[in-house]
């Protein structure tokens, strides 16, 4: 999808955190020299045409109760990954899953991210899983260390004609 | 620090369909039946206490016209923050995570196109010495939740 210019520069401005103030959206249309009638329009119209996986707020999973979390790489008979996939994804506790073609010495190609209060309940789920679906090889990469987690700037406010 | 009902009550509205109007945080209340100062109030809090990471908008990648992808590599232990230094210094890593695994370091990249992604992880072994690096872009998504509901 092409975007207009306008579009990308009310996307720089929402791709970072949205001030908490009365009257936030003409803070940021501000920063872009725009109106906030037009940064509105804009911003709904990026909206309807379903732009947005999600718009709000982003917490930090450490601090809402889940400490535990595991990618889970599964290997599944490629004829079932379309099913395996859909069941997986139906779990609760499961946030993210996605099918990514195996690599050499790397034969798994179904992935689920896992979040739980407790190493053990995280295991617990990727057991049950493991029963609902029937795929028994797979591996539980706890994550240990956070070293970078950010948003995406796709189009910084320097890089849009027409941005000030 | 603790949060009461009400703190839950707004955080688990706001995270996904966050209001697109002139008075976002007057349209909550009302939904939520506080008023709009009470609303600054809490939301304030919970961005400095941390939970609240950022309120804003997320894109899917391929949506907006970039190509996106998860790395793992294998990292000896001893060499996994100069690693780190050098794969972080790259816009497009958003999350970077080090995990229990012989590929224990685990990061997304998102870059304008495919063979851009490609020239930098190869820039990457090149800085680094590490060579086992996996790039393992989705073909296929079937869940993406990025909500919690806070009880």
């Amino acid at each position: 999808m092409q975007l207009t210019d306008q579009e990308k520069r009310v996307i720089s401005a929402i791709q970072g955190d949205i001030p908490v103030c009365e009257r936030p959206y003409r803070v940021l249309a501000k920063r872009l020299g725009m109106t906030e009638e037009v940064f509105l329009s804009v911003l709904t119209g990026l909206d309807d045409k379903g732009m947005f996986r999600r718009f709000g707020a982003t917490l930090r999973h450490q601090k809402s109760g889940f400490t535990a979390n595991a990618m889970v790489a599964w290997q599944v008979a490629e004829a079932r990954s379309e099913e395996v996939g859909g069941l997986m994804a139906s779990f609760n506790e499961v946030s993210h899953c996605y099918r990514r073609d195996p690599a050499e010495e790397w034969p798994y190609n179904l992935y689920t991210m896992v979040h739980a209060t407790s190493r053990e309940t995280c295991l617990e789920t990727a057991r049950r899983i493991s029963e609902k679906t029937g795929v028994t090889v797979y591996r539980v990469l706890f994550s240990k260390r956070e070293l970078k987690k950010t948003s995406m700037s796709y189009f910084s406010q320097a890089e849009v004609p027409g941005a000030v | 620090m603790s949060i009461d009902d009400r703190d839950k009550q707004i955080i688990n509205h706001i995270q996904s369909d966050f209001p697109i109007c002139q008075r976002p945080y007057a349209a909550i209340g009302e939904a939520l039946s506080m008023d709009e100062q009470e609303i600054i109030a809490r939301i304030t809090k919970l961005k400095e206490s941390g939970l609240i990471r950022r309120i804003g908008g997320n894109f899917g990648p391929e949506k907006v016209g970039f190509s996106s992808t998860l790395c793992g590599a294998c990292v000896p232990t001893n060499q996994i923050d100069a690693f780190a230094e050098v794969v972080n210094s790259y816009k497009g890593v958003t999350h970077n995570y080090t995990r229990e695994d012989e590929i224990n370091v685990w990061f997304t990249f998102i870059e304008s196109s495919v063979e851009k992604i490609e020239a930098n992880l190869a820039e990457i072994t090149e800085r680094t010495g590490v060579t086992r690096i996996y790039n393992l872009p989705a073909t296929h998504i079937f869940k993406i939740r990025a909500e919690f509901t806070v009880k």
